[in-house]
């Protein structure tokens, strides 16, 4: 028989085992839901979830008539996981299976990344046991889904954005190009805030087939695509340009070429054209020199297209006037005791300062326009904006060299009158004659209009601010004694556009290298047209010309480009007389 | 308040005795009818929580149908994404300047920067157009000079279908166009009158 003690002390025994179990079970649950909630959520959420990157493009560069010049395009690497490649079967089209070995999966697919069947199939198996190794690198969409219609097992894809330049070689100097690791030249660099993305990524819980549990996104970061950066060029005249100067520039054997096309009205560029041309999407077939925009990045002597900003100085000042006169010589002895000579020689000549131009006399410059105190001409050069790089800012842009007044030497006092000892880009030679055009006012060079974020913001708005550099009368003055150049000049025939007033100034300028000035020579035309109302500035150079060592190389691709500008753009031809220009004898 | 408003008793009126004892009914009384559970009230609670259930399992049902109807519809958005891509890809590449002037050569056709002509009503002809020369053009089929790679010929055959594709839609240039009076538009030429701007016969 039991004791009734015993039985209380079996009650009582039973009753602590309850409460030590329930007690710790709570404490359990209180460390597992409480104190270690966090950790384990974090645990079993990197479990479920998984992050999938949205993949935000690189914004594109259009031309100004919304031309793409560069977009972002898909590009996919095709890799796979050896340890999940074998031997599968697949339905012929006549509905009877058919065994594909590794070897005819990897011939297959190197059929379709045109690579040598043997280095897939050895990429495939050398390693059995690897998760992963590269087959192919940056393939299109098509030969990605060609690959994946395959149906191998263990082969996959993966996005590999990538750069593409529809246009190739067309405006290349300046759109630039991108390394692998991010942008490597042109605009693609130095506008890279405005065409940067970046990617976002969403995460959420994935179930067992892959498809995202109904309302488990744990977080999502919106993808922020670049924005569209507008250039103030047009496409096909670009590619007019470039192939109008690659062909003459071939023709007369020049190391490189360029030619700018400038809007007066805004000094908006139209074209900025650079010989040897750089395809971005090719970049391995081009020299890294060349691969910029030789037309901001080199500096030269110009020559005598200095003559015309040489005669503005003239007339700016009251010094001088389109008639001013001068006796000629071919070789003048300066009173300093240096010496000038004129291109070819001459018997002495009578010719007003219209004359001087005409006939490009450096006598003629040096004698009238050393007339204008060293600091004033100094001062009128640097507002016509030389050793400053233009507005523009181009990737490595150079601003051309000029010594301050005070060191210019007995013979570069001279010299710089027509564009020697002095130098700068083909660009600067651009403004300055687009300020003449403009009537003495210097705009800012633009080539980027606006840069547009997606959400429809416009940002990078060029200044429209203008500065006076001469007087509106100077300006008219000089771009119609420049007139004389093109209707009555050596180089007439070779410029003059039928039903266009046209004027212009050639520049053969000699090369100084190591040893001084040697044979060398950059040849260029600028010029203006239509003269009596200025719309559009080309500027066309050839550095080193190895057959056609003068301007005349220059002049017929100035004709070629002005009339391909007045014709697409639609100028009505001029309606004032051609031959109105000052004397140029007396 | 108080309460002394008096309360009337119901009254039971005794049974007369003597009678002949009846068949004994056990009424149930009003209040214990009310007590009573009725078996509606069961029965709705039941339905409703079996409907309740039966709503939540056909929601999640139509949210996992959901989930995959939006997986699928990522998968073809991405997928015709994907296409329009390569599709505008492909036309940015045959609208460059190089293809274009490539096909042009191709056509026979050549630039000219002389092919403009101006009229003025008040002085005639200010500027005729000339015919090219080698000095108004430039060469159209020289891709060495302005190359570019994305001009494949797998690129360039592109184009030629989509030509051929565009020609075999067009209408033929002699075919009749219905609507438009038959007859006019061969041999019929416009008067012209030197002097006067040319006009219509009108009816």
């Amino acid at each position: 028989m039991k004791s009734p003690r015993s039985s209380r002390r079996r009650l009582a025994l039973a009753v602590v085992v309850t409460f030590v179990i329930v007690g710790i079970f709570t404490v359990r649950l209180v460390d597992i839901q409480l104190v270690r909630a966090t950790q384990l959520n974090a645990q079993s959420t990197s479990k479920r979830a998984i992050t999938s990157v949205t993949y935000a493009p690189r914004g594109q560069i259009v031309d100004a008539n919304g031309v793409v010049l560069a977009d972002s395009v898909n590009r996919y690497d095709i890799t796979a996981a050896p340890v999940n490649v074998r031997s599968f079967e697949r339905k012929s089209a006549g509905g009877a299976k058919i065994t594909v070995s590794v070897t005819d999966a990897a011939a297959e697919i190197a059929n379709l990344t045109k690579q040598d069947p043997a280095a897939v199939y050895l990429d495939l198996t050398k390693n059995p046991k690897s998760n992963y190794v590269l087959l192919a690198s940056s393939v299109t969409t098509a030969t990605m889904k060609a690959i994946t219609n395959l149906g191998i097992p263990g082969i996959y894809h993966v996005l590999h954005p990538a750069r593409a330049y529809p246009d190739g070689a067309v405006a290349g100097n300046l759109v630039g190009y991108m390394n692998t690791d991010g942008p490597g030249g042109g605009l693609e660099y130095s506008q890279n805030k405005c065409l940067a993305s970046t990617n976002g990524s969403t995460k959420y819980e994935q179930g067992a087939d892959g498809v995202q549990i109904p309302g488990s996104t744990v977080s999502s970061t919106p993808a922020k695509p670049g924005g569209t950066l507008k250039l103030t060029t047009d496409s096909d005249l670009q590619w007019f340009a470039q192939q109008a100067i690659a062909q003459q520039a071939t023709a007369v054997g020049a190391q490189s070429a360029t030619s700018v096309v400038l809007r007066v009205k805004d000094f908006h560029l139209m074209a900025v054209a650079d010989w040897p041309s750089v395809d971005p999407n090719n970049l391995n077939a081009t020299p890294a020199q060349n691969r910029g925009a030789l037309s901001f990045t080199d500096q030269y002597e110009p020559g005598s297209v200095f003559k015309a900003m040489s005669a503005a100085m003239l007339i700016d000042t009251g010094i001088g006037s389109p008639t001013m006169q001068a006796t000629v010589p071919s070789t003048w002895h300066t009173p300093e005791g240096g010496t000038v000579h004129d291109a070819a020689p001459h018997p002495v000549q009578h010719l007003t300062l219209t004359g001087v131009l005409q006939n490009s006399s450096n006598v003629g410059i040096s004698m009238l326009g050393s007339q204008v105190p060293k600091p004033v001409r100094y001062d009128y050069m640097k507002k016509f904006g030389l050793t400053v790089p233009t507005a523009v800012n181009f990737l490595g842009e150079a601003g051309g060299s000029l010594a301050p007044w005070q060191k210019w030497d007995d013979q570069t006092k001279y010299n710089v009158l027509y564009g020697q000892g002095v130098s700068a880009t083909a660009l600067q030679v651009a403004q300055i004659f687009g300020i003449l055009a403009n009537g003495g006012v210097k705009l800012p060079l633009t080539l980027v209009q606006s840069c547009t974020r997606p959400d429809g913001t416009i940002t990078g708005l060029p200044s429209t601010t203008g500065t006076r550099v001469v007087k509106d009368s100077t300006a008219k003055t000089v771009v119609n004694m420049l007139e004389s150049v093109v209707q009555g000049g050596e180089l007439s025939n070779a410029v003059k556009i039928p039903g266009y007033r046209v004027a212009g100034k050639s520049g053969t300028a000699e090369v100084a290298g190591p040893g001084g000035y040697g044979s060398d020579r950059v040849v260029s035309f600028a010029g203006i047209a239509p003269a009596d109302d200025p719309q559009y500035v080309v500027v066309v150079t050839y550095t080193k010309p190895a057959t056609m060592k003068s301007s005349a190389a220059a002049a017929p691709t100035f004709k070629k480009i002005m009339s391909q500008v007045l014709a697409k753009y639609g100028v009505p031809p001029s309606t004032t007389p051609l031959n109105d220009y000052p004397a140029t004898t007396w | 308040m108080s309460n002394n408003v008096a309360i009337e008793l119901p009254s039971f009126v005794p049974h007369e005795l003597g009678e002949r004892p009846r068949h004994i009914e056990i009424v149930t009384t009003r209040s214990q009818k009310r007590a009573r559970p009725r078996l509606v009230y069961a029965l709705v609670g039941v339905g409703g929580l079996f409907a309740i259930l039966m709503t939540q399992l056909l929601l999640s049902i139509l949210l996992s149908h959901g989930a995959y109807q939006i997986a699928a519809l990522q998968s073809t958005q991405v997928q015709l994404s994907r296409d329009q891509q390569t599709i505008t890809e492909a036309l940015n590449v045959l609208q460059s300047p190089q293809n274009l002037a490539a096909r042009a050569g191709q056509l026979g056709m050549v630039t000219n920067t002389g092919s403009q002509g101006f009229l003025s009503l008040t002085t005639g002809v200010t500027r005729a157009p000339t015919a090219a020369t080698a000095n108004t053009s430039v060469t159209p089929g020289d891709a060495v000079m302005t190359p570019n790679a994305l001009i494949t010929p797998s690129i360039s055959n592109l184009g030629a279908a989509a030509a051929a594709a565009a020609s075999a839609a067009s209408i033929p240039p002699n075919a009749s166009v219905s609507g438009a009076p038959a007859g006019s538009a061969t041999g019929a030429s416009v008067a012209s009158n030197p002097g006067a701007l040319p006009s219509p016969i009108t009816h």
